[in-house]
């Protein structure tokens, strides 16, 4: 008989609203208590086990996975006496359940994802003795606490029917394989049904074990546990009476503390021990095996793969007429293929390769990112764009030998339908078993918690919101921005004991898990197996089915993921190159795009609003600096304005050599040929592997080993012991020692930052792609990039306003043209134009939409608002008057201006009898007046969000002129450091995590954009207009170098003008 | 007679009910909060307030940030006061005056038909009417005009104190110019004739009724009239305050319960005309009575249902006072009663015979009269962890008598009310022996510690531990009790006995 205790039962915040400690915090109090076993058994799901495993690995405990199964055929589990008030709902029992064996995970996972799958939406779900005989194999049966079958039985029908149920889980998992439970909570009814427990036990010939349901990791977290009650049962503390629990005992004990408890039993707390031997299995067992692509018969997945790439590499070198980068690439490719063999990832690279082929037989557009790129396979099969060996990419930084990691490809695709019928190939492909969503961890964060707490607390519904609506999004946190200051911006007083304790508790479950979401794009493929790697669920989206791991947990435990990520441009140059086709006659092939200078003249002007990762204020403010004249100053450009080489520090004197302001210089003459292309600055990850490599003789994998222990912040000894080596190297090679400290310093400031060259060539040949779309054919992309919103940095009416200032004629909504999309209509001079879609009406509805135009190509034009009425039933007053308001209707007969419209319409949707239409007589105008210029944009902000006539500020600038406020082109004309005046219209807010609290806007114009610089003791004063203000004016210095304008404001006042629903797009 | 009807508008009300009695804050900026600590509001300002940045809605904590402002909390009691001498103010012009007023303004309409020999002109009578608001200390706006919601309404558009006086006739011309936010419009109305560039009364009186109405319906006759000065009013002249009270001084001080009871009787009998000529019963009495020495005794009576019946309502007084004794000879009385509905209950023709509810009025106050108010009744258990947490709710007749009865044997506990303190030795922080009644018990065998604890996000936090104990006292008797020791006090009871 051993000393120790096992705790095998334990609950974490991933029973969602069930339990109040993260895994984590449940493993580190383990720790501390030197156990050296614990299990974790959520309610129906694996969800916290992963990063149980790998946090408990790291504390050398190990770690037992289970889970809690609700079963339908046990009853429902224990409820207070019906003579008790109680607000308890009728649950299925619940079984624990520990894998014993990996066969024993396998059916835990199996038996989840049956009676998950079995509901037709996202919910609980419960097993069934059916689930329960299929699957019951290496797994042990624990009867439970007060959730568990036993005490309900007990309850229900005394020992007999407790027997009874006893019997039946040690018919379907065997006598060896129950364990009749024990928990002491010190609760009188508990002990009553414990001596009824032991007394079956004996009767039974039943092992007993003691647990203590664990709940939350430490006595204090009950609170949580009861406020997390209240919100499961949308009450609050003062209602939820008997819900909550009645003490604060189910929290991780230590041995001794379990050993007094069961003095009296000391075999229940000896079996936890004997019981945790018995359980061999652990997560890093999973026997997950690399998914299998299908090939036709005498092939081998290896063989296939390798015809693939050989067709593959003829096809994209063959065509460039040049024979040694042919020969360089089929060498390449040659070696890559020898190392995805030996590590039998051909599978992974074929599925991949299927579903790119899938999507271009398909028209959809679709284009790797990420370190794939740097891979001449990838290339090759057409899985990213961009030439790695054209561009020199270092192929380690994808794959290599020792990462002991599955390679990662993430594809991008256009957001919506067509990424969608992406993911449902694969659905199809693979089996409903086959393939999943990564889970997404929904967590308590500042407003949620707030919101969720204040609730629970009986804080009034006005006051939350109020609350939520003033915690700070900002993605920088000053000093100021804590929750706390958010409750007094909000008006409370924080010393108010029960106020106090609200703000306690919003901290206290900040990052508890609340709900799981689904991943953006992160897709777990297995081929039909998927289900005995990890339990699937459905999504609340049709049609989708989810893993109960995120994507970080899948990556920890080496399953493979494919990303098939949504990217909004990719949308927007799909449809341009449609439109080009049909509005242009000038097909666009989008691999063979021109390098065009009037394309890079304008990038260098920063004329980017709308362009793919270029439009941000930070780029538009580096541009003009970087020049940008071939593609791969591009590809500098998209990596460069990031955080990561703002911090590093690598930013300025990229951008000094670029201007000439400092000398190009390299730490050692052998890094010439590495750094020249980033002018003696390392920008790129692959540069950091390749200058290892040079230096201190690295290979490839070891060069990637030292980007990883450098990237992860934690390695220090696996760094220092690389240091050691890459100092050895240096010192090899000759280096000095001055020569060598600033080669470390500038792999170690950086490493953590860096970009991938291959990531930021992909997306700089999309960023090219859309510059050239909008310089070349701005129709088709305005019309193309307005069809797809919302995405980017601008919201839709600086896009319109922009595509104005550039030349394009932009019309206004009209039921007699419009279609549901904005369109491209052709002037009479031959010029493109764009007619604003009905989808741009705030408010209507699509189906109503596509009726008035199924009317109108059936019937054709409407001849007043009356007959439009009559063709289109599904219109209501509501909508008419959107429409009539948004001046829509402006082109029906009859119909003067939008007040006449508006009048017309009232009358039309009521409609009188004859009497009093005879009364009436046929009235030929309104008695409305037309709508003053002000009511106007009034009603385009409220009514479409944009304005196609003039900027706002047109109609102010005479007055503004007077008050000497300059346009923000006049701006230009100004020198460095003079006091100026500017106005505009709040279109962008941005606090950005790298610029220690200064605050970003900008304004814009009837001529054009302008960025004003808040500082932070500026913010504190006047946040209510830096945060809301939709019209400002700002006074301060300019700074106007090399061509990059900003006024740094000294004072900003809010600009009284109409009562306009601009909206800004603010960065968070 | 031509009608003539003046209206008084106070505006900000809270805030100038007491300014009245604070003259020496005229000038300053001040604002009054309303609402329960912590979550209390700016609900009313002044101008100076408002020039300094103070908005309605603030919360006390935002206008810490305005240091010079003074910050009054709203008292509902001085506006009561106010509202009532106003009323008093415009009743003495007019015995006809309807209230008008809502939660931040005092607004009432007088008509002032016939009054011209005594008051004067209407020109007159409304600067008789403005100083005599002054006097009063408050800041009235005065509109009079032939129709009644055009009073209201120039009132409304008035901005600042003064007279607005609009020829019979006319109503139209000086409505005309006024925003139509002085009228109450629905938020639809609102929106329809913002939408339509509708902003004044005179743009919504020139619109042709025929086309509103086709367009708005019937709802907007009455909005245009009311535009062109032209909606009719039934005047419902607020009726002198109904109080069922009557109050005697004594000649000499009462002692005797007997001799009060004769005079309460007398007074009843009035109270009881007062009301059957008003067709109400009486709900409730409280009889107030002013003792010797200054102090006072209050007790309300309160039976299942309103009635007239003078012998029930004595006998009930009766019970309570017997009950409750005042503490000194009575020098003065006054009964006060509450009026209520005379409807009869219906019973169900097979609901369950109940007694008849006055005699089980009486038969509940004498039980109350021996036990205590708070103490008759039913006893229902809260849905709540802690012990014994119940409250007493009255008498009902259940909707079913589904009684379930489990069978087996019980064990029997009787519960200690209230519980006894005893002393305690504790060894291994169990309990090993206590007194209790003078008698010292040994610990034989205990069971638990049973632990609860609760409502800890509020100050009445509590935490128990039970024990359940066998234990031998020392002239070899035996006792099972429970015993609590309460961890917030550090207090040791015994809870209940068992048999």
């Amino acid at each position: 008989m051993t000393d120790e205790y096992i705790e095998l039962h334990a609950a974490s915040a991933f029973s969602f609203l069930e339990g109040a400690s993260l895994p984590e915090d449940l493993i580190q109090r383990a720790a501390t208590l030197n156990m050296p076993a614990m299990a974790l058994l959520d309610r129906n799901g694996v969800y916290g086990s992963a990063r149980f495993h790998t946090l408990a690995h790291k504390y050398g405990v190990r770690a037992h996975v289970g889970a809690e199964i609700a079963v339908s055929s046990l009853g429902n589990r224990l409820m207070p006496p019906a003579w008790l008030p109680h607000q308890h709902t009728p649950e299925p029992a619940r079984i624990p359940l520990l894998c014993a064996s990996r066969a024993g995970y396998q059916n835990l996972c199996q038996m989840i994802t049956r009676f998950k799958m079995r509901e037709t939406t996202k919910c609980e779900g419960a097993a069934t003795f059916e689930d329960l005989e299929n699957f019951s194999g290496g797994l042990i049966c624990l009867t439970g606490g007060e959730e568990g079958p036993l005490a309900s039985a007990l309850v229900r029908g005394g020992e007999s029917e407790a027997i009874e149920v006893t019997e039946k889980l040690v018919r379907l998992f065997g006598p060896k394989n129950v364990y009749v439970e024990l928990q002491r909570h010190g609760e009188r009814e508990e002990e009553w049904r414990n001596q009824a427990a032991i007394r079956i036990a004996q009767r039974l010939g039943l092992p007993v074990v003691a647990t203590n349901g664990v709940r939350y990791a430490n006595a204090y977290d009950r609170e949580i546990l009861d406020v997390f009650t209240s919100i499961r049962h949308h009450t609050d503390l003062e209602h939820a009476g008997r819900l909550l629990t009645v003490n604060q005992q189910r929290y991780l004990r230590n041995a001794q503390e379990m050993k007094d408890r069961f003095s009296d039993l000391p075999l229940a707390i000896a079996n936890t021990a004997a019981l945790s031997q018995r359980l061999e299995f652990e997560l890093n067992d999973l026997g997950y095996e690399f998914p299998r692509y299908p090939v036709p018969q005498g092939d081998t997945m290896d063989s296939f793969l390798r015809k693939r790439s050989a067709e593959g590499v003829l096809k994209r070198y063959g065509s460039k007429q040049n024979h040694g980068l042919l020969e360089k690439a089929q060498k390449q490719v040659e070696r890559e293929l020898a190392l995805i063999e030996k590590l039998g990832f051909a599978g992974y690279f074929l599925i991949v390769w299927d579903l790119v082929d899938y999507c271009k037989r398909n028209d959809i557009l679709v284009q790797g990112r990420g370190s794939a790129a740097n891979s001449a396979v990838c290339y090759a099969l057409e899985i990213t764009a961009v030439d790695p060996i054209g561009m020199e990419l270092l192929f380690e930084r994808f794959l290599s030998e020792s990462r002991g990691e599955w390679p990662d490809i993430d594809l991008d695709l256009p957001s919506g339908d067509k990424r969608e019928q992406a993911i449902q190939y694969i659905y199809q492909r693979y089996g409903e078993l086959g393939a999943a969503i990564t889970a997404n961890v929904i967590t308590y964060r500042g407003k949620s918690a707030a919101r969720e707490v204040g609730k629970a607390m009986s804080f009034d519904p006005e006051t939350l919101s109020r609350l939520s609506s003033l915690v700070s999004q900002w993605e920088w946190k000053g000093k100021t921005d804590t929750l706390e200051n958010s409750f007094l911006h909000a008006g409370f007083d924080v010393e108010h004991a029960h106020i106090h304790k609200f703000l306690e508790l919003c901290m206290r479950i900040q990052d508890l898990p609340r709900h799981l979401g689904q991943h953006s794009g992160g897709m777990v493929i297995c081929q039909g197996q998927l289900d005995r790697v990890v339990p699937l669920e459905r999504s609340s989206m049709p049609g989708r089915t989810v893993v109960q791991w995120d994507k970080e947990d899948c990556a920890d435990l080496g399953i493979i993921k494919v990303d098939l990520l949504g990217l909004g441009m990719m949308s927007v140059i799909q449809d341009s190159l449609v439109l080009v086709a049909q509005h242009y006659g000038e097909p666009v092939d989008l691999a063979q795009l021109p390098q065009d200078p009037v394309v890079y003249e304008t990038l260098q002007r920063a004329d980017t609003v709308g362009m793919f990762q270029v439009e941000s204020r930070a780029q538009m403010a580096s541009l003009p600096r970087n020049h940008p004249e071939i593609f791969y100053d591009l590809v500098v450009q998209v990596a460069i304005i990031r955080p990561g080489p703002i911090v590093g520090k690598m930013m300025h004197p990229y951008m000094r050599r670029r201007q000439k302001k400092e000398a190009v210089t390299y730490p050692h003459p052998s890094l010439i040929p590495v750094l020249k292309r980033t002018l003696g600055v390392p920008l790129f990850q692959e540069q950091l592997l390749r200058m290892a490599m040079t230096v201190a003789d690295f290979s490839g994998s070891e060069a990637e080993e030292l980007r990883r222990a450098v990237g992860m912040r934690r390695s220090w000894q696996r760094m220092e012991q690389l240091e050691v080596k890459l100092r050895s190297g240096m010192t090899k090679n000759g280096l000095d020692a001055a020569t060598q400290d600033n080669i470390i310093q500038n792999i170690t400031s950086f490493a953590l930052y860096g970009f991938p060259e291959s990531h930021a060539a992909s997306f700089a040949l999309i960023a090219y792609a859309s510059a050239y779309f909008k310089v070349r054919y701005l129709a088709a992309f305005t019309c193309a990039i307005l069809n797809n919103q919302p995405m980017g940095f601008y919201m839709p009416a600086v896009l319109v306003k922009d595509a104005q200032r550039h030349g394009l004629r932009i019309h206004p909504i009209d039921v007699q043209v419009s279609q549901w999309p904005c369109t491209i209509e052709h002037e009479s001079n031959g010029e493109r134009s764009m007619r604003m879609g009905l989808m741009y009406a705030k408010g209507l509805r699509q189906d109503i939409g596509e009726a008035i135009i199924s009317s109108r190509s059936q019937s054709g034009l409407f001849h007043s608002a009356e007959d439009l009425t009559r063709r289109v039933p599904l219109l209501q007053r509501k909508e008419l008057t959107l429409l009539a308001r948004i001046g829509a209707l402006n082109s029906l007969n009859g119909i003067h201006h939008r007040r006449d419209a508006v009048w017309q319409v009232e009358e039309a949707v009521r409609p009188v009898g004859p009497l009093l239409k005879q009364q009436r007589g046929h009235q030929v105008s309104s008695p409305l007046r037309q709508m003053s210029t002000e009511e106007r944009l009034s009603a385009d902000y409220s009514g479409t969000g944009l304005t196609v006539g003039r900027h706002p500020l047109h109609y102010r600038r005479l007055e503004l002129q007077a008050m000497k406020v300059l346009t923000s082109s006049e701006l230009r004309n100004y020198k460095h450091g003079e006091y100026v005046r500017a106005a505009g219209c709040v279109i962008a807010r941005q606090r950005p995590g790298t610029a220690k609290g200064f605050i970003f806007l900008s304004m814009e114009d009837e001529t054009g954009i302008a960025n004003v610089i808040i500082t932070p003791d500026l913010y504190e004063r006047e946040r209510v207009v830096v945060s809301r203000s939709k019209f400002v004016l700002v006074e301060g210095a300019l700074q106007n170098q090399d061509g990059v304008i900003h006024v740094k404001a000294a004072r900003i006042k809010p600009l009284a003008f109409h009562n306009l629903e601009v909206r800004s797009h603010d960065f968070h | 007679m031509t009608t003539r009807y003046a209206c008084v508008l106070v505006r900000e009300f809270p805030l100038q009910t007491l300014l009245r009695m604070r003259s020496e804050l005229q000038s300053r900026p001040v604002a009054v909060l309303q609402g329960e600590p912590p979550f209390e509001q700016v609900c009313s300002l002044n101008m100076t307030a408002r020039t300094l940045g103070i908005e309605p809605e603030m919360t006390k904590l935002e206008m810490e940030m305005f240091p010079t402002a003074v910050v009054l909390s709203r008292s509902l009691k001085e506006e009561a006061a106010a509202h009532a001498a106003l009323l008093e103010c415009a009743g003495s012009f007019s015995p006809r005056v309807e209230d008008q007023s809502n939660d931040s303004c005092f607004c009432c309409v007088i008509d002032i038909a016939g009054t011209e020999k005594l008051f004067g002109s209407p020109d007159a009578l409304g600067e008789s009417l403005l100083k005599q608001t002054r006097a009063l200390g408050v800041r009235a706006s005065i509109a009079i005009s032939s129709n009644f919601h055009a009073a209201i309404c120039l009132a409304r558009g008035h901005s600042g104190a003064g007279i607005r006086l609009v020829p019979s006739g006319m109503e139209s011309a000086a409505l005309a110019s006024l925003s139509l936010d002085v009228i109450d419009l629905s938020l639809e109305q609102a929106e329809t004739f913002s939408l339509w560039g509708i902003t004044t009364l005179g743009e919504l009186g020139n619109l042709q009724e025929t086309e509103l109405i086709a367009r708005i319906g019937q709802a907007c006759k009455e909005l245009r009239l009311l535009a062109r000065g032209e909606s009719p009013h039934l005047f419902t002249p607020i009726e002198p305050f109904f109080l069922l009270e009557e109050r005697m001084d004594l000649d000499s001080p009462v002692e005797l319960l007997d001799s009060l009871l004769f005079i309460v009787g007398v007074m009843l009998d009035q109270i009881i005309v007062r009301a059957q000529s008003r067709i109400v019963a009486l709900a409730s009495i409280t009889i107030h009575l002013d003792l010797e020495g200054g102090i006072s005794h209050s007790r309300t009576v309160r039976p299942a249902l309103p009635n007239t019946d003078r012998k029930l309502w004595l006998k009930l007084i009766h019970l309570d006072l017997q009950a409750h004794p005042p503490q000194a000879a009575i020098q003065a009385l006054s009964v006060r009663a509450q009026p209520g509905s005379t409807s009869k209950v219906q019973l169900g023709l097979f609901s369950p015979q109940v007694p008849e509810p006055m005699r089980l009025d009486v038969t509940l106050a004498r039980i109350r009269a021996i036990v205590g108010e708070n103490c008759a009744g039913q006893a229902v258990l809260k849905d709540a962890h802690r012990q014994d947490s119940f409250r007493i709710e009255p008498f009902v007749v259940p909707a079913s008598a589904t009684m379930q009865q489990t069978g087996g044997q019980r064990l029997a506990v009787r519960m200690m009310r209230p519980p006894e303190t005893v002393m305690v030795t504790v060894r291994d922080r169990q309990p090993k022996s206590f007194v209790f009644r003078e008698k010292r018990y040994t610990v034989e065998r205990a069971y638990g510690p049973w632990s609860s604890a609760g409502d800890w996000w509020k100050p009445g936090l509590w935490s128990l531990e039970q024990w359940d104990l066998v234990a031998r006292g020392h002239d070899h008797s035996w006792l099972c009790c429970c015993l609590t020791r309460d961890l917030m006090l550090e207090q040791w009871q015994i809870e209940a006995l068992y048999d």
